[in-house]
């Protein structure tokens, strides 16, 4: 009872605080400055929200701290800006990779068939050794003069003339046999990981295989997509870009959150699995996958800023007053009680709302929800129920990188898409799980929503007081420092 | 030694088992045999080995050497999901109810087909109707009596064939006692029970066989009816804690 009174207590007091606050500033700054600010302050707040959600998701079921997560939403940004503006890059790479995926995703198929092998015990260790060096030997010669530099640049000229015919930007692709030949080795190589990873001749593996027909299932749809994308590298490039704009940034945010949900679970399974017997490793191995990333984007697409165009929706000039005039005209700014703000923050405002919901549902309706509560207390408990927490844990990161994703596309058209965008939301990100508390979602949007606020509200006071704007990223870091003094665990956390 | 051979008639045999956590090597050639519809149950010392010993079997400590055949299959090395999957129920001896779900919730997590909660509510509310009423409570809120039923209940959703139980009396009341001891009678009639209990009275009126392990070997094994006689071995094995047991009728 004592337990329930304080917190009553607690929720009263912060309530007070809360309105206190919002009173005080209501009063200084006045109504349209005001409004103004919140409304900034909501938006980063919901990009917070977005980096920080899939931070406190992971590290509350996993104990991993991701250092890469800021990398991930940089990824996520070029992602749906490549899709955008020139998606000649993207296709043209899509269906190596997939071409590849199809016969590494043949092992549960020759699995059962390898481990029954008769090898000695120095072959079983040595097989895999060849069969990885084979496959890497393979993928380069596929890869021999495969013009991925070029590829990549088609985008950045599209940047820099923006033509009206968005056709004129597009250049050619390979010819189709030499491309084909670049997909049959690449499949070599797959198979060879394939034979690899299924660890021949070793029978502790073996274990009931599912019907033939199940495990089927996977490779061929890989081989049939790789075909079809093969077939229309060049044309569905066109396609894209003769599509109504609005559309293609919607595809571009299905795209960029779908790859950061793929790229996330190959990183589980193949880096981070691993290492959950020594956490620690998994923060330098992160660390280091961000640079790696960083780099990456670099070499192709240079150590440039871009700014990537903004969707028609938001585009028009002219301010709207109603959202069903923005929705009409497609207006760049709306007024909002009288003060004008641009309308594609008003959707990423959205954007991190509707993700809170879904998260939310998503925890407490469906049954992945109820497994990654149950998760945090007692994994092994988990498991011993029968479920494969191995594979939740997997989705879970995966889950946690779309997010990220998500909210760099979501970024995109209003911050410049460069290697280093995603460092500062990372920061922001650690910062609002430390305040919200580990592993609650709803700590991670309060904890988002009050920095966001406090970095708009500190931009502010800088400007009018002449302050320096250093006031407004040192203002996140006092907040910390309260809320640790207050409440160690965070505002959210379980005591632990 | 004589049961393992009786194979068909045991649904877990479980053959020298060496268990290592670290470097620490708990179990040293451990052997348990469970007889097809019957209670069996193990007994030791604090730190025996009791709860190492069905965590191997579960998977969650998996053996370094040695077998364990369920139902005729080979299990060990395999991972414990897959074990739970071959119809084994764990309960924990920590009763790790997850105490940020619901009591339905809990119970409806370890579904492993949908729809097994609706055919098994029946049954389990009727061996634990307070958890009908608490439905709705989350799990940190339960008192530790009630966290046990439930975690009982558990291992009660999906179809099982054998259930491992460690320690259910453990820090309950005597009321509660009696109905957990009820409560795992009425299972026997359906399941295989393993069980792992301290409270040496309520093992000797549950079990028809036991197996004692002491520091990491499994020392002995026989009907129950004969070790209530023995006094000298449950002295040497069991400690002067526990009493001679008393005859079921001043128990109940
Ligand atoms: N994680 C661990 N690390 C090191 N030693 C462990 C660990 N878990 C258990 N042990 C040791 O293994 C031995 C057996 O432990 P176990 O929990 O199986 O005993 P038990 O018979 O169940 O005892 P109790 O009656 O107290 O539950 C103990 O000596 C314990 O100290
Ligand atoms: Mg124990």
């Amino acid at each position: 009872m004592s337990h329930n009174s304080k917190k009553l207590l607690y929720s009263v007091i912060g309530f007070l605080v809360v309105a206190g606050v919002v009173f005080g500033l209501y009063t200084y700054a006045g109504q349209e400055a005001f409004i103004r600010t919140t409304l900034s302050g909501l938006t980063l707040g919901s990009l917070f929200f977005l980096v920080a959600a899939g931070l406190t998701l992971i590290f509350g079921l996993m104990d991993v701290l991701n250092f890469a997560h800021g990398s991930m939403f940089m990824i996520g940004a070029y992602t749906g800006w490549q899709f955008y503006t020139n998606p000649t890059f993207i296709f043209g790479v899509l269906p190596l990779v997939l071409a590849f995926a199809t016969t590494v995703m043949l092992i549960p198929v020759i699995k059962p068939r390898l481990v029954r092998l008769d090898l000695s015990e120095a072959w079983q260790k040595r097989l895999p050794i060849l069969t990885y060096i084979a496959a890497l030997l393979v993928a380069v010669l596929a890869l021999v003069k495969f013009d991925i530099l070029g590829l990549a640049k088609t985008a950045m000229v599209a940047v820099t003339t923006t033509s009206s015919n968005p056709l004129a930007e597009l250049s050619p692709q390979e010819p189709l046999l030499r491309f084909l030949l670049r997909l049959l080795l690449l499949m070599l190589s797959g198979a060879f990981i394939a034979v690899g990873l299924s660890k021949p001749g070793n029978r502790t593996e073996v274990s009931a295989p599912e019907p033939l027909k199940k495990r089927l299932i996977l490779p061929v749809v890989l081989f049939v997509l790789t075909i079809i994308f093969t077939l229309v590298r060049e044309s569905a490039s066109e396609g894209v870009l003769l599509m109504n704009g609005n559309l293609r940034f919607a595809l571009a945010i299905i795209a960029a959150t779908l790859f950061g949900f793929l790229l996330g679970a190959l990183i589980e399974i193949t880096m981070i699995r691993p290492l959950y017997v020594r956490s620690f490793f998994i923060v330098l191995m992160t660390l280091g996958m961000s640079f790696v990333m960083r780099e990456l984007v670099q070499v192709l697409w240079d150590p440039l800023a871009y700014q990537m165009v903004r969707p028609p929706l938001f585009a028009q000039p002219g301010r709207a007053t109603t959202i069903a005039e923005w929705l009409m005209n497609g207006s760049s700014t709306i007024s909002i009680a009288g003060v004008t703000f641009p309308t594609y923050r008003l959707f990423v405002i959205l954007l991190g709302v509707v993700m809170f919901v879904f998260v939310t549902l998503l925890m407490n309706r469906s049954r992945l929800g109820m497994i990654i509560r149950a998760g945090v207390q007692d994994p092994q408990m988990v498991e011993a129920l029968g479920i494969n927490v191995k594979r939740v844990f997997t989705l879970v990161f995966a889950l946690g990188v779309a997010l990220a994703s998500l909210g760099g596309i979501g970024a995109a058209p209003f911050l410049p898409v460069q290697p280093m965008m995603g460092d500062q939301y990372q920061m922001q990100g650690f910062i609002t799980v430390v305040i919200g508390g580990m592993g609650s979602y709803v700590g991670a949007f309060v904890g988002a929503m009050i920095l966001g606020m406090a970095r708009a509200f500190g931009d502010y006071f800088a400007l009018k007081l002449q302050l320096s704007p250093t006031i407004a990223e040192a203002s996140t870091v006092i907040i910390m420092i309260i809320v640790l003094i207050l409440r160690p665990q965070g505002l959210f956390g379980k005591k632990d | 030694m004589m049961e393992t051979t009786d194979s068909n008639r045991n649904l877990l045999s479980v053959e020298e088992i060496d268990t290592y956590i670290g470097q620490f090597h708990i179990l040293e050639g451990v052997s348990v045999d469970v007889a097809k519809g019957s209670i069996t149950v193990l007994l030791g010392r604090n730190g025996a080995g009791k709860t190492t010993t069905l965590k191997t079997i579960m998977g969650l400590t998996p053996p370094r050497n040695g077998r364990v055949i369920f139902d005729g299959q080979e299990i060990q090395g395999k991972q414990a999901f897959k074990i739970a999957n071959f119809g084994i129920g764990y309960v924990p001896e920590n009763r790790a109810v997850f105490r940020a779900l619901t009591v339905m919730e809990n119970l409806k997590l370890a579904e492993r087909k949908k729809g097994d909660l609706d055919r098994h509510a029946d049954f389990i509310f009727e061996l634990f109707p307070d958890l009908e009423r608490l439905s709705k409570l989350k799990g940190n809120h339960l008192s530790g009596g009630q966290q046990q039923m439930l975690a009982v209940a558990r291992a009660l959703v999906p179809d099982n064939k054998l259930l491992l139980i460690d320690e259910p009396s453990e820090g309950l009341a005597p009321i509660l006692i009696q109905q957990m001891m009820e409560a795992i009678r009425k299972l026997r009639e359906t399941t295989t029970i393993l069980l792992v209990e301290q409270n040496f009275i309520m093992a000797s009126q549950l079990a028809e066989r036991y197996v004692i392990i002491d520091d990491g070997k499994s020392v002995h094994r026989g009907l129950m009816s004969d070790l209530v006689q023995n006094q000298d071995l449950i002295h040497q094995y069991l400690g002067a804690s526990i009493q001679a047991p008393i005859s079921t009728s001043e128990v109940q």
